[in-house]
């Protein structure tokens, strides 16, 4: 056998990689080193199957996710203090690893980045009932953030969306009372800081994994009665646009 | 007893998952059932038939706005059926071209079982998805996942 | 009532918040604020340590409290109610009490010119509130007792749920605001601003 190293086909970033010499427990999993041949169907896991015999695979096997129900469409509540309080907890440990402002609201952004992967997929996924159509045109993949994800995420839609009127990719969310951030108030000497930054990322998270490439950043704009109203703005890279002229343009 | 090879590919085109089976409908005696048949050289070649298709899949994507994309590929007598998700995830099922004694059934399955099986397996990958210690583009190696995928085969093909 | 001024202090009777919501008071230098606030965080102390000997439950106006009168100075008489930390009455007496409240101490301080109630959360944090006097003390306290205890009551209650909002407030838009630590100086517009709402 030859020493050279194999080209893994897909690596595992988690806990600990897959190698060749894996195997399987039980006959099932698929190890990415060994391809289809790691999780082919063999006598045993046959009768498994067949039997539907309950085995414990792994130590949570027992109460896995794989068995619950995630399509529920009950409304699922969180006390809002302790929402604040983790959120706190989150900008304070980002805050402390952090460079300076701009580092800060980048971490963030990247927090929210996997929420908004994972968001995207889940709320498509309970939105099947009623819609079972898959976003493709930019509008009506933003008005999907705005209302539906927003819905799913913060209890109600976003106030405005609108069309930056000089700049052809930019678009801007307005909420006037961001959930996240209620209660952070931002002092002095921290400039533009704006801790919707991780709201942000969960948009940007949720546009890119949709393939709407885009840069999502947040802004505070306050008002009298509003002093927390903030403006994502989404600037839409140039390739999403050329797409959308090539198949048809925007809807409007 | 069709041979089925099922691959998931993530956004930047490298597998997450593969599984090879057949049918359990008609188990024939010999082998086990369930049990793909592809020959060897079939075998070498399956997962570059559903790379090759990505192409196609990529055209489709923008084009439809079903998640159910249909049979988008043949590939000497190999058929692709596609499925995508909103978060840009390719499901790819490649089976042989039935013969012609069962094609009728095979034309009925395509749209409705099909479907189903997608649809099920979207399920499973949004709660794989929904596991913090996965990340997108992460190879799928939880036995877990695998059980319920070969359940679901089990179910539908 | 009119509330002139809210201040918070720490633990260590630090003086962290101070808000002059209503025009009515005379300013104090910054050094004399700090003062203010310390000897009403010693008073507090010392008055939590005081309690009567004879103890009878019946007599008692509201809680635990025993009004003192002091002998009259020569601008203003006033009195002061402190509260018991030994004796627990709201068994006796029936009395609902919020049990997120420290309830020793001193809690109120009357005069002719002014009204000072203090409340202290259940972590030392004393919010006090400097408000406009008892509108008929003065007048009424020789003729009938009665009566002015009942507006006794009424101003007593009203600044309860001025503390009661003062520390909702606190607990949501100071404690849960990650660029703040505990027992520091609250610089916080947000707070300002809904302190502002809570006074009008």
């Amino acid at each position: 056998m030859s020493e050279e190293e194999i080209i893994l086909p897909s690596i595992a970033s988690g806990v600990k990689s897959l190698t060749v010499n894996d195997r399987p427990m039980h006959e099932f999993g698929y190890n990415p080193s060994l391809g289809p041949h790691s999780n082919e169907i063999t006598e045993s896991s046959l009768n498994i199957l067949l039997n539907r015999k309950t085995i414990s695979l792994t130590p949570t096997s027992t109460h896995s996710i794989y068995d619950r129900n995630i399509l529920g469409t009950k409304k699922h509540e969180l006390s809002i203090s302790s929402l604040s309080f983790l959120f706190g907890e989150v900008v304070s440990w980002s805050h402390r690893s952090s460079k300076g402002i701009q580092d800060l609201e980048n971490r963030l952004n990247g927090l929210g980045y996997k929420i908004g992967q994972r968001t995207l997929e889940l709320v498509k996924l309970r939105e099947r009932f009623k819609n079972t159509k898959r976003e493709i045109r930019l509008v009506e993949m933003l008005q999907f953030i705005h209302s539906t994800l927003w819905k799913a995420l913060f209890g109600e839609s976003a106030n405005e969306l609108e069309r930056s009127q000089d700049i052809n990719n930019e678009y801007m969310i307005t909420d006037n009372c961001p959930l996240m951030a209620k209660f952070i108030n931002i002092p002095k000497d921290y400039g533009n800081l704006n801790c919707s930054a991780l709201t942000a990322g969960i948009i940007e998270g949720a546009l890119d994994s949709a393939g709407f490439y885009a840069h999502v950043s947040a802004h505070s704009v306050p008002t009298d009665y509003m002093p927390q109203r903030t403006v994502f703005l989404i600037k839409v890279e140039e390739e999403v646009l050329i797409r959308e002229d090539l198949r048809g343009g925007p809807m409007n | 007893m069709a041979s089925y090879y099922f691959t998931i590919i993530g956004t930047l085109d490298r597998p997450l998952y593969e599984l090879e089976f057949a049918s359990f409908k008609n188990p024939t005696a010999q082998g086990v059932p369930g049990k793909s048949q592809f020959s060897a050289s079939v075998k070498e070649i399956l997962p570059f038939i559903a790379n090759s298709s990505l192409d196609v899949v990529e055209d489709a994507q923008w084009n439809s706005n079903q998640f159910h994309l249909g049979k988008i590929d043949a590939f000497f007598g190999l058929q692709v059926n596609g499925y995508i998700t909103q978060g840009n995830i390719k499901f790819l099922l490649c089976y042989e071209t039935p013969t012609n004694a069962n094609l009728a059934l095979h034309a009925k399955q395509d749209d409705t079982t099909l479907k189903q099986f997608f649809n099920e397996v979207n399920d499973l990958y949004v709660k794989c998805l929904l596991n913090p210690f996965y990340s997108v583009n992460d190879a799928i190696t939880s036995p877990d996942f695998d059980l319920r995928v070969k359940l679901i085969v089990r179910k539908y093909l | 009532m009119k509330v002139y001024a809210i201040y918070i202090l720490n633990k260590a009777g630090g003086l962290i918040y101070q808000n002059d919501i209503n025009p009515g008071l005379n300013k104090l230098s910054a050094n004399d604020y700090l003062v203010l606030a310390g000897t009403i965080h010693g008073v507090h102390a010392i008055a939590s340590k005081l309690k009567p000997t004879e103890f009878e439950p019946s007599s008692k106006p509201f809680g635990g409290e025993k009004e003192i009168p002091i002998e009259s100075s020569a601008t203003f008489s006033s009195s002061i109610s402190v509260r018991d930390s030994t004796i627990n009455n709201d068994v006796v007496n029936g009395r609902w009490n919020n049990p997120n409240t420290n309830n020793t101490g001193l809690r109120s301080i009357e005069t002719d010119l002014f009204n000072v109630y203090v409340f202290q959360s259940l972590t030392g944090i004393k919010f006090i509130l400097i408000t406009s006097p008892n509108p008929i003390v003065h007048n009424v306290a020789s003729l009938n007792l009665k009566i002015n205890k009942g507006e006794l009551n009424r101003q007593f209650d009203l600044a309860k749920e001025i503390f009661h909002n003062i520390y909702v407030t606190y607990s949501d838009y100071v404690m849960k605001d990650p660029f703040y630590s505990l027992e520091m100086p609250i610089k916080n517009n947000l707070f300002d601003s809904k302190i502002r709402e809570l006074a009008k």
